[in-house]
């Protein structure tokens, strides 16, 4: 039933969007119970990947991480993606109302949960934590992921396209800035001794 | 009312700017694009001195600030202070004095960067009879501006103005204080200042020049022409006013983050960090005000390219003005600085907010002077999709490869040696660098369809003549008819 439900919202994201829109809950009910997936496996790939592998960031020799410091950076990522979906879908909520949206925070719950299934999808190749090779995955993941949110978020709300486009183009704003600062807080994390020893 | 209507507004000259600007992005880009090859293939410079990095790269960064930026800001600036003065440039000559002799200082400063003639200070490279060109020149587009705003017709002077004015007293300051030297031969001098107050001079004019041109220039384009494009007043004027005060007061205090850790005070560098902070504030209000401006206006955003670019731009203004302050922190800058996360922050400014808004402004302006359609929309909104994938690959891959670098430059092993050697990491940066050669080809094609597109709309077409409107009876200034008197008047009475 759910690996119905995420083929359906990965091959046919409009009709999705309709159900959601409509608020059937033949859509809504699977979504919520793939949610936690969407924030549980990325991080637990990455742990698996850096145990297995080793991170390589391009040079010959893999970063092999202690235990504790591999347990401490996927509790991170974890928080981080928790973040990312709930303050986009609380900013989206509060977005609403100037873009003419009338909505249940329910609907915004269920919307981001499909425009964050890509990444559930692509989070596979954290299995091999090559820098290069994640950021080539990342980059047709994020423009699906921009394409659900573009196309999918009129559908949702019952707004006009142009009216979608312009919130759409905000919370992207959002998640650009939300994405600089995890490289902000990161590297501000990692200068303060988390993560591998560096000479600061 | 008759005088008005016999005089009208000099455009001839704004055309020319901005068809010599988009000649300097086609070129700058260019190298942009050959210079982001020769990290991948460095026998890319054939053994030529003026083919190698060294010479290439000022040559690719003053083509685009001072070729491409400055031809876009003088002809954008002649442009909107006539209309909003509502009376024709204040001596016409000499504007077209400033837009030929900026256009041969800037060539020949070029030909002189490909000849080894460098100052070696960042975005100021070029020798000093070239500084005192452009003293000159900035001087008469000064008097060109403030002569047109002394001499106009409305009371108030637009916020568009103020940003412009900005624009061309601190560059002028910045310029002069930072380039005096001691003149040794034509292609050589000494900088006056020397060592840690050299550089902090330096970045004082490096960041402002960031700060007043790139960023305070380039908001005198979006405050005119924005609302002008959206149809929309600017959604709260008074905030535009007090972002432009802050602006200006917190931005001139910021240079000293490009030294962190380096042999100047320390308290100079925690106010420099400081002040980038504070900087957020009226950068994100500026960005409200033009996200709210649009808002009002979506539905011109299915049909018209050029307002898509001037909300995309805004977007990467958001971004960029977030990430400037944030690496100005001083554990982060720690780790990012003397990395590709400088290159992609600063490229998510230049191709984001400074190509995005010029291109914005170029679809719309272009067609308003020539006096018909756009050749193409379609050709326009392509180009905004490239625009945008190009600035996003650029970005995402310069952020990838930054982080690594400083990862890599800062790991240490057990012994508490440096884990990687600098070749060693340089090396396995090439894929990232191929990543970004792919964006920067993405988004100088775009700009070709773009020149195309510009090129067919004003091709064979004389530059419409427009007269001043008559102006508002509650904000009009009294005509001038005694030679004598102060040109800023006094209100008719009502």
């Amino acid at each position: 039933m759910h690996a119905v439900s995420v083929i359906n919202a990965l091959l046919k994201p409009e009709t999705v969007f309709r159900g959601i829109a409509g608020g059937s809950d033949e859509v809504s009910a699977p979504l919520h119970l793939i949610t936690p997936f969407i924030l549980l496996i990325p991080p637990v790939f990455v742990w698996l990947g850096s145990d297995l592998f080793g991170w390589r960031m391009g040079t010959n020799e893999p970063i092999f991480l202690d235990s504790t410091a591999r347990i401490i950076i996927s509790f991170c990522y974890f928080s981080v993606l928790c973040v990312g979906y709930f303050s986009t879908v609380f900013i989206a909520n509060w977005m609403g109302n100037t873009y003419g949206a009338h909505k249940p925070l329910s609907t915004y719950f269920n919307f981001f949960t499909v425009v964050y299934l890509p990444l559930l999808v692509a989070s596979i190749a954290h299995l091999y934590p090559n820098a290069f090779f994640n950021l080539l995955v990342l980059l047709p993941t994020l423009i699906w992921c921009m394409t659900l949110l573009y196309k999918g978020l009129p559908i949702v709300l019952e707004i006009p396209p142009q009216q979608g486009m312009l919130m759409s183009s905000s919370l992207v704003g959002w998640l650009l800035v939300g994405a600089v600062s995890i490289l902000g807080i990161s590297v501000a994390l990692w200068t303060i001794g988390l993560g591998p020893a560096i000479a600061v | 009312m008759n005088q008005s209507k016999q005089e009208i507004y000099h455009d001839q000259v704004v055309a020319r700017l901005i068809q010599f600007s988009v000649v300097w992005v086609l070129i700058a880009m260019l190298v942009g694009v050959y210079v982001a090859a020769e990290f991948i293939w460095p026998q890319l410079d054939f053994g030529q001195f003026w083919l190698s990095f060294g010479r290439l790269r000022p040559l690719h960064t003053n083509g685009i600030i001072f070729g491409f930026g400055v031809s876009a800001l003088m002809g954008t600036a002649f442009y909107s202070v006539q209309r909003t003065s509502h009376v024709p440039l204040f001596m016409p000559g000499l504007a077209w004095f400033c837009c030929y002799a900026w256009q041969l200082t800037v060539l020949l400063g070029a030909l002189s960067l490909l000849g080894g003639w460098t100052s070696t200070k960042e975005y100021a490279e070029l020798e000093w009879p070239f500084d005192i060109a452009i003293t000159i020149i900035w001087i008469c587009f000064g008097i060109v501006f403030f002569g047109t705003i002394a001499r106009r017709r409305i009371r108030p002077i637009y916020i568009s103005n103020w940003f412009f004015g900005g624009l061309i007293i601190v560059i002028a300051m910045l310029h002069i204080v930072n380039n005096l030297a001691i003149p040794v031969s034509l292609g050589k001098s000494y900088s006056l200042y020397a060592g840690a107050q050299d550089a902090v001079v330096q970045w004082w004019y490096g960041h402002n020049a960031v700060g007043f041109l790139l960023t305070g220039g380039f908001l005198g384009m979006m405050y005119y022409f924005l609302p002008k494009l959206s149809g929309q007043p600017i959604w709260s004027y008074r905030l535009s006013v007090i972002s432009f005060w802050a602006f200006t007061y917190s931005y001139i205090w910021a240079g000293p983050h490009h030294l962190h850790y380096n042999s100047i005070p320390e308290w100079v560098q925690s106010l420099g960090m400081v002040m980038s902070l504070v900087l957020l504030a009226p950068s994100w209000a500026t960005m409200i005000n033009g996200i709210m401006t649009v808002s009002k206006a979506s539905d011109k955003l299915r049909t018209d390219p050029a307002l898509k670019f001037m909300v995309l731009s805004l977007a990467f203004y958001g971004l960029a003005t977030f990430e400037g302050p944030m690496m100005a922190i001083r554990s982060v800058n720690i780790v990012s600085h003397f990395t590709d996360w400088t290159i992609g922050h600063v490229h998510s400014g230049a191709l984001g907010w400074n190509a995005m808004i010029t291109y914005g402004t170029f679809y719309f302006l272009v067609p308003k002077l020539a006096g018909r359609e756009l050749y193409s929309s379609r050709l326009a909104n392509l180009h905004f999709w490239l625009a945008l994938a190009g600035t996003m690959l650029y970005i995402l891959s310069m952020w990838a490869a930054g982080v690594s670098q400083g990862l890599l430059w800062l790991s240490i092993d057990e012994y508490g040696q440096l884990s990687f050697s600098f070749r060693e990491i340089m090396a396995a940066m090439s894929s990232y660098y191929g990543l970004r050669l792919i964006a920067g080809l993405i988004f100088f094609s775009g700009t070709i369809m773009m020149s195309w597109n510009l090129f067919m709309t004003l091709r064979g077409q004389q530059i419409a003549k427009v007269t001043p409107p008559p102006v508002p009876e509650k904000y009009r200034i009294k005509p001038n008819t005694d030679p004598g008197a102060d040109h800023t008047g006094t209100e008719l009475p009502a």
